[in-house]
């Protein structure tokens, strides 16, 4: 009400006797009254273009040098740590359990967080009490949860106890001390603690689900299974294909945990892109070689965010 | 969604859902059991009695803080210019912001050592604030704009015909209205810096400006691998982020969920 009766009046103001339409006067007098925005989006252009992007470049240039870090003559290396990377079998076993961790921790979460909303949609008592459970770890810092887990999973730690308790004394081991399970361990730490999260989404993408094509389901014979299969799981498609793009750069960055619970060990068995950046750039000080490597994560998480820019338009949110 | 009439069909539901419960709830409960093994309630004292304990929870706090507020006025400021101003050039300024949304924050570490060591901002509170704005500003400029877009044009216009300036429609129009969406940013942004482990772990060596995430390392070397302390330490650390989750569990979920889908 407010809102329309300056504008008419000004509208008649701006087109006093001719018959133009109101649009054309409004529109050249809108952009006159339109100051410079460029003042505004300048601290955020500042902040993060500034910052980031001098870090990339800065980050690209390193990357060609020798360096400690704080020598004040860096040694121009040209390509050599790029081709000592290529070479490195550690690095390549980085990409190998970045890609074993991201296959396995997407299709574990998807399952379960599909399984717990379906379940928490179905008129189940105490619902709050589940959610709350499963979502406390989406909000703990591993930083602070990685000694109990070192502790629960260690050889004489509550995971073996439990195994024992249940008659599976045979199968107890040391799990963070052997490169065989070491990557499991960490697997099942991180769908511990993200399960909440895809769950929460998933729950909330069922919620938007038109009740009444379930019902004409139910009428027409589906089943449970054919409800979920048909319905449920095409419906919350954008949902899902979201969450593989959010677990595949998060298989990307992923640090603390296999710092904080094996220290990329045994053996370089848990050992990812940013345990082996950290490792170089600070106690190593093999800065130049560190910023290789970073520039190889950046292109791959770059490549994760077009294809995940393509597919969000495609989602049409 | 899963339809199940017959009693016993529903408390078979039940069963499932407490049995897949239970591992998300067994690290929590090793974490409290194992932190009251051997001297009880006196694991707690002994850590409460680190005086230091105390400089960790401030630093992380005036991080946080640092953080949040930095992140929402740039926030602010460059959602409402990219959403109602007309700038040159505005497509290419806004993907240069959206292709940072997925940078890994460990890519940064080489050129923010080598300046934060030349600029002196070294073992400051800035050298881990200001990368941590820059990290979630492109994000949280995304998620406003598209909210400011949803705010008509009309009502900017009508502010500026009763003479309003750009200034007093972003104070009076925009800071009122968004109020929604900044819980969420708010909320993402908290967590991100409240958790954040690698920025704290390189720059700040001073004990006196160590963070939170830092403390589990820390009495590890105080009590000379005491695990019972060590994990007295880490239930005291995780509990005001369990309370402050159980009292606004709606808004950390939203909050959350929308940092999520990027």
């Amino acid at each position: 009400m407010v809102a329309t009766e300056p504008r008419s009046a000004r509208t008649l103001a701006a087109s006093p006797g001719t018959n133009a339409p109101s649009t054309g006067p409004r529109k050249r007098e809108r952009r006159a009254l339109q100051p410079h925005g460029l003042p505004w989006i300048l601290p955020g252009l500042v902040l993060s273009i500034g910052v980031l992007y001098f870090c990339i470049g800065y980050t690209a240039v390193i990357s060609t040098w020798e360096w400690d870090g704080l020598s004040p003559t860096p040694e121009f290396v040209g390509g050599r740590n790029y081709a000592q990377m290529f070479r490195d079998p550690v690095f390549w076993g980085a990409i190998r359990n970045t890609i074993l961790f991201f296959v396995i921790t997407f299709t574990v979460q998807t399952a379960l967080g599909m399984l717990f909303a379906v379940l928490l949609h179905s008129r189940v008592k105490l619902g709050v009490v589940y959610k709350v459970i499963i979502f406390i770890p989406v909000v703990l810092a591993p930083a602070i949860m990685a000694p109990v887990f070192r502790q629960f999973f260690s050889a004489d730690g509550l995971f073996n106890g439990i195994l024992e308790f249940f008659g599976l004394g045979a199968i107890t081991q040391p799990w963070l001390a052997q490169s065989s399970t070491a990557l499991w361990v960490l697997m099942a730490i991180t769908v511990w603690q993200w399960t909440g999260l895809t769950f929460v989404l998933y729950y909330a993408a069922m919620g938007q689900i038109d009740n009444s094509i379930i019902e004409a389901a139910r009428i027409d014979g589906a089943g449970n299974l054919r409800v979920i299969w048909s319905i449920i799981w095409p419906g919350v498609r954008g949902t899902t294909v979201a969450l593989a793009m959010l677990g595949a750069i998060g298989a990307l960055k992923t640090f603390d945990w296999p710092w904080l619970v094996t220290v990329a060990g045994p053996n370089h068995a848990t050992e990812f892109l940013g345990t082996i950046i950290y490792r170089q750039t600070i106690p190593n000080y093999d800065v130049g070689y560190g910023a290789a490597v970073s520039v190889v994560l950046l292109v791959l998480a770059l490549v994760m965010a077009i294809i995940l820019q393509i597919r969000g338009r495609e989602r049409a949110r | 969604m899963f339809e199940v009439r017959s009693l016993p069909g529903r408390i078979g539901l039940q069963l499932l859902v407490t049995l897949l419960t239970i591992p998300f709830l067994l690290p929590l409960v090793a974490m409290v059991q194992g932190s009251l093994a051997g001297a009880g309630f006196e694991n707690y004292v002994a850590v409460l009695s680190v005086g230091r304990i105390w400089n960790f929870f401030i630093s992380s706090i005036i991080i946080s803080a640092g953080v949040i507020i930095l992140v929402y006025v740039v926030t602010m400021f460059t959602a409402f210019g990219f959403s109602k101003f007309r700038i040159p050039g505005k497509e290419v300024y806004f993907w240069l912001l959206l292709a940072c949304l997925t940078l890994p924050e460990v890519v940064l570490l080489a050129p923010l050592f080598a300046t934060s060591v030349s600029t002196g901002l070294y073992d400051t509170y800035w050298a881990v604030i200001l990368p941590l704005a820059a990290l979630q500003v492109p994000f949280a400029v995304l998620l406003v704009r598209n909210f400011i877009n949803g705010i008509p044009d009309e009502l900017f216009e009508a502010a500026r015909v009763d003479g309003a300036s750009s200034w007093s429609g972003f104070i009076h129009l925009v800071i009122p209205l968004t109020r929604p969406i900044a819980a969420a940013v708010l909320i993402f942004t908290l967590i991100g810096a409240w958790n954040n482990y690698l920025l704290p772990l390189v720059f700040l060596q001073d004990p006196a400006k160590q963070t939170i995430t830092l403390l589990p390392s820390y009495f590890i070397g105080q009590f000379s691998h005491d695990q019972t302390k060590v994990l007295a330490s880490a239930v005291l650390t995780a509990l005001p982020e369990v309370i402050a989750y159980l009292c606004l569990q709606r808004l950390f979920e939203r909050g959350l969920s929308a940092g999520a889908i990027k």
